[in-house]
């Protein structure tokens, strides 16, 4: 009795440890990664000093040609900024970038690199930052910064020299509180927190004159997979939101330095257009697709490209495309129809865990659409003015001539308030088509970005029962009260259908990917490089047929439960949907997928594969990410519910950043003399294409998109 | 022996051996370097595998008189050990503080190591009397070992 208890017991230990290092990821993937990177300590500064010469910054920064700045005053003074200049670093700066006259400026973060490993649709990815005191007082560095809005990050290490600290996930007001009380006693710490779900405030504590302390996240995501590509996406910088008057839980924007608060939860300080930092961004991924790879292209940086072969390939970027001012989209294509519909089944400690690609079937392609009622919201607040509206009213234009005879449209444009063109939908006849062009010919981009009153102007009209409603919305969706706007489209959607398009380089994809969640259609991307006509090309391709509508899942005998999305979304041409879930049991092998086509039942039949040792150990957090992000979308609606503690509960489960919980890491072996210094927010850029004078405010200016009516 | 077969022994040799389990009380802990409600110390666990190779740990750290809170944790002496170990999060949601790492590698610590350095949060006046409980221990040819843990506690002056 007594042996059959110890084994019971060392069954449930033993599984528990297999069940969080799986969670947390594997060890020996640890110790390979750390190894490769210990191997590059050669570049790290001279800790032991305790301060870096100006001379040897000088040497260490002269290997990066373009990017030379030392600090003034010679190095027995160690006079570096005072914090109680205006803008600390201005002033210090001797040498100029080799590139466009812009004067550099000293920043606590240093270098970000990214390394990502894609097997099949899965993402997991490493993330370096490398802060480093160019200060001769101690500072606290404080970094507002983007990740995939689909990211599971779960894991934090913090290091101090050579020595590794792993944070512990923590209630984030707790994370929070430890974090300053350390901060206070002079501890190095970091903490990590999320503002949205693709949106985090890194702060590192205690940092020394000439000091280098490096943070290490991992997280996991899937790739989407549109229109024949796989699709990665690596943010890079977050872009000025627009928060509406009254909201103070939203992500400020102001200028570098700025004294005064935006009034906002979250604060991004950004570089005035004839500054940059010198934080730079190295980016590499390998590439194993399963499949032989037909086509590989980045839409807004150059890349490498090498080794492609064996359906793999690895990509990097190349060394002069190392600004971190738009996202980085990788898209490759692979061969022929290999793509088909599966589901993958992984199992640990705590059950299992499948993910299944829902492809639509080829056969829609055969079959016509019936009339439409086209809507097309057009953003023109300030951070679209230029180059981002002129791609809107391209978009635009494609979409009014390639409309059917049978189908009727409306156009509205949204800003400080919303406008329709037209009282009630028209047909779309050439005088209505050629009144609508002109119309948006003349908009400007220069007002606020009241978004939920776009959604509120696109969806409460009277609906016409013959024609389906396909609200096609266009925004880089930067605006601070996300939650509002997605509750919005939840309350009016009705029988429609809303298709986000994201316009710009580094657009709000979180919340562009929920409007679409919530509003039952599908997101895309339409860059300034992209050819607009082409990207709402595919639109049009994608809605010329029928969609799969009343999906449900057949299990057979499978016990198989918290499936999410909960609620399956319309399966669109060339658009699949990765659905996750739990099972207890065996699977079988194959499951059944039934739905609606116009008013057809199909039936389609999906193999079960069993993921592999070299697939990731990604399942568990995949799958604790998608739960969060639902009841997070609950939460925009059923405020009565304590979603909020479910997520907490379930982010603490499986040591997962969310809203309600945050990384902590304190090295209670370092601590440093003085108080804890002066914070230094690290500055980023504006995205590439936005205007920092409509989108940015300057000490003493209110938010400046919401001044011209 | 491959890392998969050896992975395997180890899970193998818990399942049917049982876990080795092993309480050493902590020896006396340093003064708090003043009276405060909030210092930041760290503790040290030591593994004595007894002259077999160490290739799976995982213990528990407890702590009385005080409120013991985890906020980090480091790796140990032996480069087999390095690495910050993992923590249980499910025990963290608990406040209780479980450690584990494992490596199937062929440089194992044979003797007394310290496997990880545990940083901590203690809250209010009291001094806390530190142990842990050797809940899993293991060697490389997957069979338990009748190790010992000590831990003690040190700070920053």
């Amino acid at each position: 009795m007594k042996l059959k208890t110890c084994r019971r017991m060392a069954l449930i230990l033993f599984a528990t440890l297999a069940a969080w290092i799986v969670i947390g990821c594997s060890v020996a993937r640890d110790a390979a990664i750390m190894s490769a990177r210990s191997s590059n300590t050669s570049e790290e500064p001279d800790l032991r000093s305790g301060f870096v010469t100006p001379q040897a910054r000088k040497e260490r920064l002269g290997s990066h040609d373009e990017e030379v700045w030392v600090i003034a005053k010679p190095p027995e003074e160690r006079l570096a900024p005072r914090f109680d200049e205006p803008m600390p670093g201005e002033g210090q700066l001797m040498a100029r970038r080799n590139e466009a006259g812009k004067k550099l400026v000293a920043v606590p973060l240093k270098h970000t690199d990214v390394k990502a490993s894609i097997i099949g649709y899965i993402a997991s990815v490493d993330v370096r930052q490398q802060y480093e005191n160019p200060y001769d007082e101690k500072i606290e560095a404080v970094y507002v910064f983007p990740l995939p809005q689909n990211a599971a990050v779960n894991e934090f290490l913090m290091t101090v020299g050579t020595r590794k600290i792993r944070g512990i996930i923590r209630e984030r007001q707790e994370a929070q509180q430890i974090y300053q009380q350390a901060k206070q006693q002079g501890y190095v710490a970091s903490l990590l927190m999320q503002e949205r779900p693709n949106v985090f405030t890194q702060a590192v504590a205690n940092i020394e004159p000439g000091k280098r302390i490096d943070i290490d996240i991992r997280y996991f995501n899937t790739l989407s997979y549109v229109d024949g590509y796989y699709e990665f996406v690596f943010p890079m910088v977050v872009g000025p939101r627009f928060n509406p008057p009254g909201f103070t839980d939203g992500i400020g924007a102001v200028a570098r330095g700025a004294r005064e608060s935006s009034g906002q939860k979250t604060q991004v300080q950004y570089l005035a257009p004839d500054k940059r930092s010198g934080h730079d961004i190295a980016l590499a991924v390998q590439i194993d697709a399963g499949v032989p790879i037909d086509n590989i292209d980045s839409r807004n940086h150059q890349i490498s490209v090498k080794n492609l072969r064996n359906n793999k390939a690895e990509v990097s970027l190349k060394e002069g495309d190392r600004i971190p001012n738009r996202d980085f989209v990788l898209r490759y294509k692979v061969a022929g129809e290999s793509v088909k519909p599966a589901l993958i089944a992984q199992r640990d400690g705590t059950g299992g865990y499948f993910t299944l690609m829902l492809l639509p079937p080829e056969q829609l392609k055969h079959l016509p659409r019936q009339p439409l009622e086209f809507v097309f919201t057009i953003d023109v607040s300030g951070s679209q003015r230029g180059q981002p509206l002129e791609q809107e009213k391209a978009a635009t234009r494609y979409a009014l001539t390639h409309m059917g005879p049978e189908d009727t449209f409306q156009v509205i444009r949204f800003g400080n308030t919303a406008r329709k063109l037209f009282d009630v939908p028209q047909p779309a006849d050439a005088a209505h088509v050629r009144q609508a062009l002109q119309w948006i010919d003349g908009f400007d981009a220069t007002e606020g970005t009241m978004l939920v009153d776009g959604v509120r102007a696109s969806l409460l009209f009277p609906h016409d029962q013959s024609h389906t409603r396909y609200v096609a919305f266009m925004t880089d969706g930067y605006i601070g009260n996300e939650a509002e706007a997605l509750g919005e489209i939840h309350r009016c959607l009705g029988p429609a259908r809303l298709f986000s398009f994201g316009v710009g380089q580094a657009t709000n994809r979180y919340l562009l990917d929920h409007m679409a969640i919530m509003g039952r259609g599908a997101a895309a991307y339409l860059g300034l490089n992209d050819d607009a006509g082409q990207i709402m090309g595919w639109y049009f391709q994608r809605i010329s047929h029928p969609a799969m509508s009343d999906i449900a899942i057949d299990w057979g005998n499978a016990k198989v439960h918290d499936v999410y999305p909960r609620q399956l979304p319309d399966l669109f041409v060339g658009r699949p949907v990765i659905v996750t879930g739990r099972f207890e049991g065996e699977l079988p092998k194959s499951v059944t997928l039934r739905a609606k086509v116009g008013r057809e039942q199909q039936q389609i039949e999906v193999p079960v594969e069993r993921a592999d040792a070299s697939f990731p150990p990604a399942l568990p957090a995949v799958w604790a990410r998608m739960k969060i992000a639902d009841l997070a979308d609950r939460a925009t609606y059923e405020p009565g519910i304590d979603l909020p503690g479910q997520i907490r509960n379930l982010a603490m489960e499986y040591n997962l950043m969310s809203d309600y919980t945050a990384f902590v890491a304190v090295d209670s072996q370092t601590k440093t003399a003085g108080d804890h210094g002066t914070t230094i927010a690290v500055p980023v850029p504006v995205p590439e294409g936005v205007r920092y004078e409509t989108t940015v405010q300057e000490a003493g200016n209110v938010q400046p998109a919401t001044q011209v009516n | 022996m491959n890392r998969v077969a050896r992975m395997f022994m180890l899970v193998t040799i818990v399942l049917v051996g049982g876990a080795v389990e092993s309480r050493v009380q902590s020896p006396p802990t340093l003064p708090a370097t003043q009276a405060s409600s909030v210092r930041f110390a760290w503790v040290d666990a030591v593994i004595d595998p007894q002259g077999q190779p160490l290739a799976a740990y995982q213990f528990e750290l407890k702590a009385e008189s005080a409120d013991v809170t985890l906020v980090g944790v480091e790796g140990g002496e032996h480069p087999a050990y390095v690495e910050p170990p993992y923590y249980d999060p499910k025990a963290n949601l608990q406040n209780r503080i479980v450690i584990a790492a494992f490596n199937t590698g062929e440089d194992l610590p044979k003797t007394r190591t310290r496997v990880a350095r545990v940083m901590v949060r203690v809250s209010g006046t009291g001094q806390p009397r530190y142990s842990a409980k050797l809940d899993v221990c293991a060697s490389s040819d997957a069979k338990p070992i009748n190790a010992s843990i000590s831990v003690m506690e040190g700070a920053a002056q």
